[in-house]
Order: structure tokens, then C-alpha cells, then sequence
């Protein structure tokens, strides 16, 4: 299990810095995506989005039929992505195209304790 | 539900490594639903999903609780456009993400000492989720046709926002097991902040508003079982004075 030290409690990360934040990162699969953009109208933050189209763009449908394009996340100019790994873009894909590479885990007096990176599938104990 | 055809172990039974029950299958593919179909739902679906949360347990019976559904599109349209106006407010003063270094520096030197004492509301993912909402990227109540607004009566039994909780989650969960869509929304408590939005809805003492919980019809489809962190969890089996044994869950 993981310590909350002294520098920890004192320390308040800075949000978009890498060195205080891990956040979570996912990974579209080209051949796989069929461009609907249903990734880009479910995520929470409006950060999975594509060149073309915004989540704001895909809510109005003022872009229907038209392909949304193979989404990215969208970063901040310091690199740190804006996902916080809730994978609601990987249930609701129809094509399972989507895949979580990383989760979300700041730092310092945010960090996470009894949790550990690795993820999984519920298990039938 | 992406397991449709899965059998079911029926209720009220177990065995080692059976499949899941129609409880648990509910449970595990619960997802926060943000993107609804205009048209709302039926009142009577409305008020059986209620009916879910008067039949929470709370701390001594005081169902310390008062429900407010909001179906009107005229007021939801006001929230939203309230609620993003007041989230920008705030925003221009906390935001240490945009503008030019000058701003970012100098905003920065006092802004972690407010986030220091507002730990909770100034968390990384609502501050994130602020800063998108404030350059008009996301919304905040997700379009939703139906609000339920879930105020606390303050003067219950031991700990009022646990009770909340409980009804809430038994709502939600009711609400999935119908096809229904839902997702808890705590920003409704930037409403708060103005005095017109607390008389309309009567949210004065003993009463206070944290969160709240959209209802609608999903579209598209988003239920379905997602990867989950793996959580330590320590067992004390032994002695008064051994070490708790640590296992993995979930692994």
C-alpha cells in the first residue's frame, strides 16, 4: 500500500503538469472505427475529439452524415491529457474500437492510495 | 446491456464462480448515461423510479430527503444557461490553464491555497470539467429531459448526506434496470450561489441542495461492464498483534 507523506499532504499538484498528474489515455483503433462520432457526443468532459468536429458540433447534428473522423484526446500544451479513464466512449462504441491505455491517477495530496494501476474486468469471485 | 443473451443465476442463491444475477448484472453495468433522446419519460416511470428512493434505508427512518423533478424544458434551458454562466464567473478567476504565462503565474500563486481549503470542489476532474464547461465545450446538465433534485433536510439523523446517497443510488439503479438512462450531476450546486434559483425551488433551511440526478431515455446505448482499477483491500484474520494480510481485488 502506498504512503501519504509529509511533502505529499503539503503539495497541491498543479493540474496540467505531467510530473503532478498521470492522467488517463485511450487509444482509437483505426481499422476498427467507423467514424459515428458517438464517442466524441458521449464523453463526460468534451475531451475526445477529432479535426473536424467538436463535441458541441455533434450534439447540434449540425455535421450529420457527415464522418467525424478517427477521434483523439484532446491535450493540454503541456501534454497532459484531459481523460479521467471512466471508459463510458469504450461501452457505448459499437465497434469496440476503443481501448484504455492508461488510468487516471494524480499526484501529491491527490494521489490514490489502495488503488493500483492495473485494470480489470469484473471478476465472478 | 452488451450480455444480453448471458444466463442469469436466479436470486437468493450461490455458488463459487456462478454467473452473475439480474441485481449484480445491473450494478456492474451501470454507466453515468450523459446523451439523451429529447422526448422524456413517462410520469408514471418517473414515479416508480422515485418510488426506488422513498424505500431507501436512512439512519432512524427520517428519510431525511425532499425530491424536486424538474420536466419543464423552459426551466432546464434556464439552469443550464444559469449554471454556465455562473461556472465562467468563476472560472475567470481560478483558471490557471488559459491565458498568457503573466495571467497563469499570477493567478497560480493564490489559487492553490483556495483549492487547499476547497479540496473537494477543486478536485483535478471538477476543476477540468469546469475549465471545458467555461470555454463552451461541454454542458452541464447533458441535455437532459427530466431533473430529479435531491435536497437534504440537515436536521436528520447522524450523517443526512449519506442518506442521500443511499436513495439516490437506489433511483439510479432502478432506473437502469428499466432501460432508463441516468447520471449524477453535483454541479447543480453552482445554482445555489443565486437567490432566484433557491426561492423557485425552496431550497432554504432546513433544506440544502448538493446533487442531483438526470433521467432519459439513453441515446446511443452506453450501459456495459468497464476495466476498474485493481483495490487493496487488508484482511484481518489472525492475532491481536499480526499484520493484516493485503489482497488484491479485482486481479
Amino acid at each position: 500500500m502506498k504512503k501519504f507523506s509529509l511533502i505529499d499532504r503539503l503539495r497541491i499538484p498543479t493540474y496540467d503538469k505531467l510530473t503532478h498528474m498521470q492522467t488517463a489515455d485511450l487509444y482509437f483503433d483505426p481499422k476498427k472505427c467507423q467514424q459515428c462520432g458517438i464517442c466524441i457526443k458521449i464523453c463526460p468532459g468534451g475531451c475526445v475529439v477529432t479535426d473536424k468536429v467538436t463535441k458541441k458540433e455533434v450534439w447540434q447534428d449540425m455535421k450529420r452524415g457527415v464522418k467525424a473522423g478517427v477521434p483523439r484526446v484532446d491535450r493540454v500544451k503541456t501534454g497532459a491529457t484531459l481523460c479521467i479513464g471512466c471508459f463510458d466512449c469504450g461501452t457505448a462504441c459499437p465497434h469496440g474500437a476503443i481501448s484504455l491505455k492508461k488510468n487516471f491517477n494524480p499526484k501529491y495530496f491527490f494521489k490514490r492510495l489502495t488503488q493500483t494501476s492495473e485494470m480489470r474486468y469484473p471478476k465472478k469471485y | 446491456m452488451n450480455l444480453q443473451d448471458e444466463i442469469l443465476s436466479p436470486l437468493g442463491t450461490y455458488e463459487e464462480g456462478m454467473p452473475w444475477n439480474p441485481v449484480e448484472k445491473v450494478i456492474l453495468e451501470r454507466r453515468s448515461i450523459r446523451a439523451f433522446k429529447k422526448e422524456p419519460l413517462p410520469d408514471s416511470m418517473i414515479e416508480r423510479i422515485l418510488e426506488a428512493g422513498r424505500y431507501a434505508p436512512s439512519a432512524g427512518n427520517m428519510q431525511p430527503w425532499k425530491f424536486i423533478v424538474v420536466n419543464s424544458p423552459e426551466i432546464l434551458a434556464e439552469m443550464e444557461k444559469d449554471a454556465q454562466k455562473i461556472i465562467r464567473f468563476f472560472m475567470f478567476f481560478l483558471d490557471y490553464s488559459r491565458g498568457n504565462i503573466l495571467r497563469r503565474l499570477y493567478i497560480l500563486s493564490w489559487v492553490k491555497w483556495v483549492i487547499r481549503f476547497m479540496k473537494n470542489k477543486l478536485h483535478p476532474v471538477p476543476f477540468c470539467l469546469m475549465s471545458q464547461i467555461a470555454q463552451g465545450k461541454t454542458h452541464v446538465f447533458h441535455g437532459a429531459p427530466t431533473l430529479i433534485l435531491l435536497a437534504e433536510d440537515r436536521r436528520g439523523v447522524a450523517s443526512p448526506p449519506t442518506d442521500i446517497g443511499i436513495c439516490g443510488q437506489n433511483m439510479v439503479l432502478a432506473a437502469h434496470s428499466m432501460g432508463a438512462g441516468s447520471c449524477w450531476i453535483g454541479l447543480v450546486q453552482v445554482l445555489m450561489y443565486l437567490p432566484k434559483w433557491k426561492r423557485k425551488f425552496g431550497i432554504t433551511y432546513p433544506y440544502h441542495l448538493n446533487d442531483c440526478i438526470a433521467l432519459g431515455w439513453p441515446n446511443p446505448k452506453a450501459d456495459g461492464m468497464v476495466p476498474r482499477e485493481v483495490q487493496m483491500v487488508q484482511w484481518y484474520e489472525k492475532g491481536m498483534h499480526d499484520a493484516p494480510r493485503v489482497k488484491k481485488q479485482g486481479e
